[in-house]
């Protein structure tokens, strides 16, 4: 589907590594705790696959997910996901409250938008920055549902692709995993590979 | 070129270690643009770079702290008790207080993520004065 | 006049109109821009602020989420999110004779101008009064929910209305002669089931005793409860104590043929057992005064000397 050359990938790896990062260290000041992230890996799926991997064993398992827009010198839909429990783990540890774990009640939304935004900022950010272009972001927008409502939630070819982030996140000794997903369409596509492609000849001094 | 200059560019041994080979490559690069005569050796982990230390003497360090297996920090830990005298800098983009504190009680420096040529440079600069 | 100002003095209005708070920054970080309501709700006036650097103005706030958010609105021309969960108050701003700041839900928004550089917007929304608001409807549930007979969890009856039927039941066993039976049911290792699969699936796991235990349950007086995080406890009137070991039996087989996997019970059954101990109280003596206290006390001896002789059984209590 997609022809990235290992060190294509590893430097997108490595790009988005620094991007949750960056993100980790902001979270850590609101919280004054210690917060780690990382991206292990990252997969390109079309987007039948990307609800599948998310999906689970549970029926209905719902996730919550933080979506933002970005557009400029690509256009993309970039959405954080969290199994539903998990992102109430994480809002729970970064608000510091005993709440019951029931409902996310709007309050605890706005925290997880601002969690997304957070993230979502910081690796689109790394990426148009080594890639010194220029983009516009969106402000994050709330989902519920399960993996196939949100991923179908989001328009676009069918023949989307999804750039998947598998994200670790860990907070006082909680460790949470999720996703970062990129839907891009061919020609977003083919213009992330170029940059790539670009970055890589510039830094190395040569392709 | 004063005798300290003489010395600095006098070929020196730098490790460094990061389970990115674009990121590994990267700083190699940046290194020898400044000093051509040093010599740059690479690991992808922390058990390698323990490793490929005993064989060297090595003047200085750089350890991504985010790496599978012995991560960064543990790393570090184990080579200032090798090499007291060995500058060894943890290289993170999650530049916060608990590294900071950690970085500080083993003795070691940090460098900050995206590595850049300008970083390296001063990095090594500052460890000239 | 011409349009452009008429226009002009009309934006300028609305601006000063507007229920929120408005700073614009221009490329260099200096207020541009300090709207009426900004003025109305903190020390400072526009005059004050204006051509002063932002962070001049509010040391405080380096190195602080916001002064990222301003970063990536004039750099990289995002938006951010500041919610008042997370940052209640970063800036001083008051309701008219408040003493508290008000809490604050902020946005920061990148203004592109097509013949300048890029400036940077701060809106600021008071959201202390729906603070307040899900803050006390929140307090009203949880004193809605202590209400109730039902555990949140599990769905069967819960502590309170263990207390209000065990009472209830002993009369009534008095006042019929008849025999009443209490059974304390408690799960085996839970606490290192709970550390090694998670609280989550500890959960599922309490749900899925309660649903089979409350199952076998089948007369209408009688009643399963939870009594305890991992401790349910079964009322049965009408039941003597030969009676009440079969049942408890009964119990603990479905309990262990459940074959909830257990890794970590420290011996060869890896699975999820109970112990339970059971108490009667027989044919009581008239005008004696109610002793619930006893029989749930000799009920729990009995699981004590249960849990001490090896776990997954069943142990009466000595008279």
């Amino acid at each position: 589907m997609v022809n990235l050359s290992e060190l294509e990938n590893d430097a997108l790896v490595e790009i988005f590594n620094i991007g949750v990062g960056h993100a980790a260290a902001a979270m850590s000041e609101i919280v004054n705790e210690e917060v780690t992230m990382s991206v292990p890996s990252i997969t390109f799926l079309n987007r039948a696959d990307a609800a599948a991997l998310l999906g689970s064993k549970k029926d209905g398992e719902r996730i919550c997910g933080v979506s933002q827009h970005y557009d400029g010198a690509f256009a993309t839909e970039a959405i954080l996901m969290f199994p539903e429990d998990k992102s109430l783990e994480i809002v729970r540890l970064m608000v510091g409250d005993s709440v019951p774990l029931q409902e996310l009640t709007e309050m605890e939304q706005e925290a997880m938008s601002e969690i997304g935004n957070i993230i979502l900022n910081s690796c689109v950010g790394t990426l148009a920055n080594l890639f010194d272009s220029e983009l516009h972001g969106s402000l994050p927008l709330y989902h519920v549902g399960t993996s196939a409502q949100i991923m179908s939630s989001f328009g676009g070819p069918d023949d989307a692709v999804v750039l998947m982030l598998h994200i670790d996140f860990v907070l006082a000794k909680h460790q949470i995993h999720g996703y970062v997903a990129f839907v891009l369409d061919l020609s977003a596509l083919h213009d992330l590979k170029e940059q790539v492609s670009r970055y890589l000849a510039k830094a190395l001094g040569q392709a | 070129m004063t005798l300290q200059e003489y010395h600095m560019d006098h070929s020196k041994q730098v490790l460094v270690v990061d389970d990115s080979r674009v990121s590994r490559l990267m700083a190699h690069q940046f290194i020898l643009s400044k000093h051509a005569h040093w010599q740059v050796t690479e690991a992808a982990t922390g058990e390698e770079a323990i490793e490929k230390a005993k064989t060297l003497t090595p003047f200085l360090i750089l350890l991504d702290v985010n790496m599978p297996g012995m991560g960064g920090v543990a790393t570090a830990e184990q080579l200032r008790a090798l090499y007291p005298h060995t500058h060894i800098f943890l290289v993170t983009a999650n530049v916060q207080n608990a590294i900071r504190n950690r970085a500080s009680e083993l003795g070691v420096g940090f460098m900050e993520k995206p590595i850049t040529e300008t970083r390296i440079h001063q990095l090594i600069d500052s460890l000239e004065a | 006049m011409p349009d452009a100002v008429h226009r002009l003095i009309l934006l300028e209005s609305i601006i000063g109109a507007v229920n929120l708070g408005a700073i614009v920054l221009d490329e260099t970080g200096r207020i541009v821009l300090w709207n009426h309501w900004m003025a109305r709700h903190s020390e400072w006036s526009a005059d004050a602020v204006l051509g002063r650097d932002f962070f001049e103005v509010f040391p405080e706030l380096q190195h602080k989420r916001i002064a990222s958010a301003i970063g990536q609105a004039l750099r990289d021309n995002f938006q951010s999110l500041l919610s008042q969960t997370l940052h209640k108050a970063p800036f001083a701003l008051y309701t008219h004779g408040a003493q508290e700041r008000m809490q604050q839900a902020i946005a920061v928004t990148p203004i592109n101008l097509p013949d300048s550089p890029r400036h940077c917007l701060i809106q600021i929304n008071d959201v202390t009064i729906a603070v307040g608001r899900e803050k006390l409807l929140r307090e009203q549930t949880m004193v809605l929910r202590s209400q109730t007979f039902s555990d949140g969890l599990t769905g069967i009856a819960n502590r309170r209305h263990f207390d209000v039927a065990i009472e209830r039941e002993m009369r009534r066993a008095m006042r019929n002669s008849s025999p009443l039976s209490l059974l304390m049911i408690d799960i085996d290792h839970f606490k290192d089931y709970n550390d090694h699969y998670g609280h989550q699936q500890g959960d599922g796991c309490l749900i899925q005793v309660a649903a089979e235990l409350a199952a076998m349950l089948q007369r209408p007086t009688d009643l399963l409860a939870r009594y305890g995080g991992e401790e349910f406890a079964a009322i049965l009137p009408d039941t003597d104590a030969a009676q009440a070991l079969q049942m408890a039996e009964a119990i603990r087989q479905r309990a262990a043929e459940l074959r909830i996997p257990h890794e970590k019970t420290g011996n060869d059954v890896k699975h999820i057992t109970v112990s339970i101990g059971i108490a009667t109280q027989h044919t009581h003596l008239p005008h004696q005064p109610l002793d619930i206290a006893s029989l749930i006390g000799a009920a729990d001896r009995a699981l004590y000397l249960a849990k001490r002789s090896g776990r997954n059984r069943v142990t009466t209590q000595t008279t």
